[in-house]
């Protein structure tokens, strides 16, 4: 097969330059004609490897990967729940009714998942002040592909031990697959929770709809 | 035309695409046999000139003729050619080390001409290194013409240095162990085969034209072990001569610079020199074969103290030819030293030990030879394969390698470079494959440039700098002029105290935190100077600037990653 020099350097990932030299000095097994790099295929892999190179002939493939959606506040609440008048005494009661709500989970995973928040829990508190906490587990979910918020309104307050002493009155709970990803979220979701209006416009419990309306206005400002 | 155009393209063929060994050794074929053509003609115009001259031999005037010879040679080569002189193989070495084995046509029969007239006449020099540097320019240019890349062309150069060799002496191992040795440095076995070729097509043409001649093959060369014991005394004046010989060319070269003139006349001085000695001692004059087939054969008659003043009288000879810019190579006037060492050393065995029976002359005159050639080109397998070669026997096996070992052993302690490639070690151009040097050669700055590095400007206040910091991988930044001139760069390893004082955000300006007075790199520099520099002042990575403008970073972590696989394309 055929490419150009600069193809072919994309494809082994090494400068133009050295791959040009090295194909002048008869090092890999190509030849250049008429500005064209000629060789065959399975004995440049076979080159490749044997020189722990590599050549990657089916980079179009990988493109997939970066056509993924970005990660936003406003995509892992849609992908959440909203929950309203979650009951419960302490933070155990209320993370507990809360997970049992959960409908996309089966009892196994219902089970795993509060154990890993009451651990977090145990740690510190996830209450970031201002009646909000942020339950969520200490490592990434399992088995979890895309990023979720689930939203949990208490049945009045309970205390949560949070920075400021607040009792809580909502939950966030946080589910994403890799840790960057959690992270991204979290610095999101503080990006709201910093804003007094919308603290105050939680407080009066509004529909799933226009809290993601809100949130999207949110998302659009930063 | 095109059905031409590919002809000359034999590597595109689809039988030699995917592999050229087949490719080389027809091209090794070639090679050989035009370059035992050119070493042919060098050593039959040779024999002629020679030949010509000795009919003279008794008129005063004779000793003007090595001056003339050295003056016209030294005038071809500067003025008809423009070439420097020299004798070619480190030239060789070189080319093949750094350009691929470029090296240009009229190299080809440049050397040959001018060696042709300097010994012709009667200077004391060698026709090997010239036949060498035509052979392997013969070899550079077939594979320019057949458009080889940089790989095959080393390993054609090689053949036609084989070949050469192979063809002076009729002793193609030689050829080819020589050129392994001293040219190429390398032992690989894509090499050996084209090179083994070219010298048997060398050998064979020789063998067709001039006829199958084994100079000293009906010698009786019976060594009993006292004779191997003598051999130890042999190797040590072998080295000892080779050790002042390699000396005496070297500071003759010095003396003769300090004469300021026109190079031809500077060389028809040591003629003249050459001329005067060779009243004297008329085997100095010329190669100085017959010299050596009078000694191995035994016909040679003079006494210790002759033989003695011969071997440096030669050396001397040899040394005013070439160093005062004559052209030849040292290969047949080492042999013809050697064989004088060695006849000395037998004369005066038989002086202090009258009642051994000590084997004949010649085999210690052949022993000479090769530790002669083992001690000045530091090639033991070169001297001993061509005794063997030459004698058509392996008796003198193992004295041979006695003495051409030991020999090349002592003179590395004293002069750790071979004659060939001492001037380029000194300039650090010995590139010899698969070593450190020679991977930091072949790699360029250009070629390890990282372009992951944001650049600022300088007049950027530190509030956006810190939006830059959040979005960027690297630690350094670069920064430029309004211009965009490069201005220097912001280490964030300095910057760290400001980075969380919020105070700061608006009160500081790149200008202020800027480093100006790094090192920076050019597209020219030397890896190895960079290394150098990186080590000498504990940096991790250097800015690269060309025409005063930021290009990229330089790392030492990228250099490592592209040197491991320079190394593993080189060597593997």
């Amino acid at each position: 097969m055929n490419l150009s020099l600069s193809e072919l350097a994309k494809k082994l990932n090494l400068p133009e330059s050295t791959v040009e030299r090295w194909i002048k000095q008869g090092r890999m097994p190509v030849h250049k004609e008429s500005g064209k790099c000629i060789f065959n295929k399975s004995s440049l892999i076979k080159w490749a490897s044997k020189h722990n190179l590599k050549f990657m002939i089916f980079e179009e493939n990988n493109k997939i990967g970066d056509d993924k959606k970005e990660l936003t506040f406003l995509s892992s609440m849609e992908n959440g729940e909203v929950f309203y008048d979650v009951k419960g005494e302490d933070i155990y009661g209320v993370l507990e009714n809360a997970v049992n709500k959960i409908s996309s989970f089966d009892e196994n995973q219902k089970k795993d998942l509060l154990a890993k928040l009451i651990e977090r829990e145990n740690l510190t508190s996830t209450g970031i002040g201002n009646g909000i906490a942020i339950p969520h587990p200490r490592v990434p979910v399992e088995n979890f592909s895309e990023s979720a918020v689930i939203t949990c309104f208490i049945d009045g307050t309970v205390d949560f031990n949070a920075i400021d002493g607040k009792p809580v009155f909502i939950l966030f709970i946080l589910l994403s697959p890799s840790t960057k990803e959690h992270l991204s979220l979290l610095s999101k979701l503080a990006f709201c929770m910093r804003d007094i209006s919308f603290v105050e416009f939680l407080k009066s419990k509004p529909s799933k709809d226009s809290l993601i309306e809100k949130v999207s206005e949110f998302e659009n400002k930063s | 035309m095109r059905k031409l155009f590919s002809l000359r393209s034999p590597s595109r063929w689809f039988f030699f695409r995917a592999d050229d060994r087949l490719l080389l050794i027809l091209m090794g074929i070639i090679v050989g046999i035009c370059s035992g053509l050119a070493a042919l003609a060098l050593s039959y115009s040779l024999e002629t000139l020679l030949e010509f001259f000795h009919h003279y031999s008794q008129h005063w005037w004779v000793f003007i003729l090595p001056a003339i010879g050295a003056a016209l040679s030294s005038f071809f080569l500067n003025y008809v050619l423009k070439e420097g002189a020299g004798h070619g193989v480190p030239e060789v070495i070189y080319s093949v080390s750094r350009y691929g084995g470029l090296i240009r046509l009229r190299s080809s029969f440049s050397r040959l001409v001018s060696s042709c007239l300097t010994i012709g006449f009667g200077g004391s020099a060698g026709p090997e290194a010239p036949v060498v540097m035509s052979g392997a320019a013969i070899g550079s240019n077939i594979a320019n013409f057949f458009y080889l890349n940089d790989r095959q062309r080393v390993t054609l150069v090689g053949c036609g240095a084989a070949g050469a060799i192979a063809a002076i002496f009729n002793a193609p191992i030689a050829g080819m162990i020589f050129t392994m040795e001293v040219i190429l440095g390398e032992w690989s076995m894509v090499n050996i085969i084209p090179i083994a070729i070219a010298s048997v097509a060398g050998a064979e043409t020789s063998r067709l034209l001039v006829g199958n001649y084994i100079k000293f093959s009906h010698l009786t060369l019976n060594t009993n072990f006292i004779d191997m014991v003598a051999c130890f005394g042999l190797a040590a004046v072998t080295a000892i001569v080779s050790i002042l010989m390699t000396r005496m060319l070297r500071n003759m070269h010095h003396v003769s610079e300090k004469v300021k003139t026109k190079p031809w006349i500077r060389a028809a001085m040591g003629g003249c020199l050459v001329g005067l000695l060779g009243f004297q001692v008329p085997e100095v004059l010329g190669e100085g074969y017959h010299a050596i087939e009078a000694m191995v054969q035994g016909t040679f008659k003079a006494g210790l103290l002759v033989v003695a003043v011969a071997a440096f009288a030669k050396i001397l000879a040899t040394s005013l030819t070439l160093g005062w810019g004559g052209s030849g190579g040292i290969f047949a006037p080492c042999l013809v030293i050697g064989s004088f060492t060695g006849l000395a050393f037998h004369r005066l065995l038989v002086i202090v030990f009258p009642e051994i029976a000590w084997v004949n002359e010649g085999c210690f005159a052949l022993l000479g030879m090769a530790g002669m050639i083992s001690g000045i080109l530091q090639a033991p397998l070169t001297g001993i394969f061509l005794i063997v070669e030459i004698t058509g026997s392996s008796e003198v096996m193992l004295p041979l390698i006695a003495v051409s070992s030991i020999s090349t052993t002592l003179c590395h302690y004293f002069e750790p470079a071979s004659f060939y490639v001492k001037d380029l070690v000194e300039k650090g151009q010995l590139l010899r494959p698969g070593t450190d040097e020679r991977v930091l050669t072949d790699l360029s700055v250009a070629e390890l440039l990282e372009f992951d590095c944001v650049v600022i400007k300088k007049n950027m206040m530190f509030r956006e700098f810190i939006e830059v910091v959040k979005s960027s991988k690297r630690n350094y930044y670069p920064v430029e002029n309004e211009d965009g001139s490069f201005a220097g760069i912001v280490y964030f390893d300095e910057i760290r105290p400001y980075l969380f004082d919020t105070l700061m955000y608006d009160a500081i300006i790149i200008e202020q935190i800027v480093d100006d007075k790094v090192r920076v790199v050019n597209y020219t520099d030397d890896l190895s100077e960079v290394l150098k520099t990186m080590d000498n002042n504990g940096l991790y990575s250097m800015p690269v600037v060309s025409n005063n403008r930021f290009a990229g970073m330089i790392s030492k972590a990228t250099i490592l990653d592209h040197y491991r696989k320079e190394l593993k394309v080189q060597t593997t």
